[in-house]
């Protein structure tokens, strides 16, 4: 499952218009991406709202310093979800620090420098993978031949001897039970 | 952790995303606007300008306090650098009757206008002499929403479309901001490609005034001009001013953004990448002529 190219070129451009000061781009750009942020935020904090206002100011912060996210080193849709799960990490600090107690999924020390460009941290990683291996037989044989095993949607239905249909559904549903469980997750 | 594992966790909470609801655009934009300007509003003809104002003004927010004392051209640091551009601003501002800000009006050359805003600026905030800059950018795109693309400009003995002077104000800014981006090591993106088109346009029509200046006589001759990549496009130019193309003598391919960035003065003519076929003389005088409008 690799990135489309189109989505690259999409990006590149987007960044362009919101550098030259489009508003409209980052209306743009925020109406694509601005609920997965939220889902991103609300998954560390569990509260929508707080989440929500981690998401706007992500958006503003790419506004604000556009040159600040370089395209040659990824996509946006990365950069905004680091930056969103960065500063949803630092909020559950901040509240637990406040509170004495501790809230959402367990987080780990602050990262070692040079993982700036990456959402999750290694302990983040390997809950998402042991999630993975929850997952029932059927949708984790197309989660892990889609995404560790590079295939295309045709290419999973060829090997599972299915539809292409049917497995572009199956791993739409291994997706979003995955995104349940690690919602729901508590550690 | 591998870039699989970060795809699929994406994916995986972007299927939740038909749940969210989220907050307006409208209040997302007013907030954002707060914290950096949108280009100034112009007609369609004034955008590539505009949006290159914008662009500085996000490089400008990128910028450290300690980068603003950076070198970056004519041994000018960052703050400088945006002193030069806002008397350049101020010159066309004054030529087409907008407000001119700053020190008093004492001198009406690039070089003699530019010490004095310089002087003016020296030992600020950086911050306020961005914010005039910025003024004075705003202060030009507002009278040019009263104007016509072809309403005919005198500034400083230059008579041309208000098109070709704000077209020229575009190339400055992005040249200098590019020079600013590459000092204190930002990646700056290219502006659009419907941007870089007409400012490419006007770079291949500056050509025979560049064969002038540079003493080379271009009469009777013209050249194909063919401008690759993304807002790019294919040229036929005579080379004696005033003149109209006849028949071409010489082919000149090269990338767009790097011919326009031979016509601003950056890079060496005599190393500049083009594929030249025909008259080979010819073209290399051309290419070789190119900078010669380009001033600080």
């Amino acid at each position: 499952m690799v990135e489309a190219p189109d989505a690259v070129v999409d990006d590149r451009r987007l960044h362009q218009r919101i550098v030259g000061g489009d508003e409209t781009a980052l209306g743009e750009l925020y109406d694509r991406l601005g609920p997965l942020i939220v889902s991103v935020a609300v998954r560390v904090t569990r509260d929508r709202s707080v989440a929500e206002d981690i998401a706007q100011e992500v958006f503003i912060t790419l506004w604000e310093r556009p040159l600040a996210y370089d395209p040659a080193r990824g996509s946006l849709r990365t950069w905004l979800a680091t930056i969103a799960h960065r500063r949803s990490v630092d909020h559950v600090r901040a509240e637990e620090r406040r509170k004495g107690t501790v809230i959402g999924p367990r987080l780990t020390e602050p990262r070692p420098p040079g993982l700036e460009d990456q959402i999750l941290d290694a302990d983040e990683a390997h809950r998402v993978r042991q999630a993975v291996q929850r997952l029932p037989a059927a949708l984790r044989e197309v989660i892990e031949l889609a995404y560790f095993g590079g295939r295309t949607y045709r290419q999973v239905a060829d090997e599972l001897g299915l539809p292409e249909g049917t497995a572009k559904s199956r791993i739409r549903l291994g997706l979003r039970t995955l995104a349940d469980a690690l919602t729901e997750e508590t550690v | 952790m591998d870039g699989a594992t970060e795809r699929l966790y994406l994916d995986a909470l972007d299927t939740l995303s038909d749940t969210v609801r989220l907050p307006a655009r409208p209040g997302l934009l007013a907030a954002a606007r707060t914290r950096r300007r949108p280009m100034p509003p112009v007609p369609a003809w004034a955008e590539p300008y505009a949006a290159r104002v914008a662009a500085m003004d996000a490089l400008l927010a990128s910028a450290d306090p300690a980068d603003w004392d950076t070198v970056v051209v004519e041994g000018w640091n960052v703050q400088e650098l945006v002193a030069h551009l806002a008397a350049k601003d101020g010159l066309l501002a004054a030529a087409v009757g907008a407000p001119v800000g700053g020190p008093p009006v004492t001198a009406d050359d690039a070089d003699g206008r530019t010490a004095e805003v310089q002087e003016h600026q020296r030992g600020r905030p950086p911050e306020l002499t961005r914010a005039d800059w910025r003024a004075q950018a705003d202060a030009l795109c507002g009278r040019l929403s009263a104007m016509g693309d072809g309403d005919i400009v005198d500034q400083g003995g230059f008579a041309a479309p208000a098109a070709d002077h704000v077209l020229a104000r575009m190339l400055e800014t992005w040249i200098h901001t590019d020079d600013a981006a590459k000092a204190i090591g930002l990646a700056l993106p290219l502006p659009l490609p419907a941007h870089i088109r007409p400012a490419a346009d006007l770079c291949v029509r500056l050509l025979p005034l560049t064969m002038l200046v540079s003493g080379r006589d271009g009469s009777g001759r013209a050249a194909h001009v063919t401008l690759t990549g993304e807002g790019g496009g294919e040229w036929d130019v005579a080379l004696g001013l005033g003149e109209t193309v006849a028949a071409t003598q010489v082919r000149i391919t090269c990338d767009v953004v790097e011919f326009c960035f031979l016509l601003s003065g950056r890079g060496r003519p005599e190393e500049f990448a083009a594929e030249i076929e025909g008259d080979r003389d010819l073209g290399r005088e051309i290419l070789l002529s190119a900078p010669a409008l380009s001033g600080p």
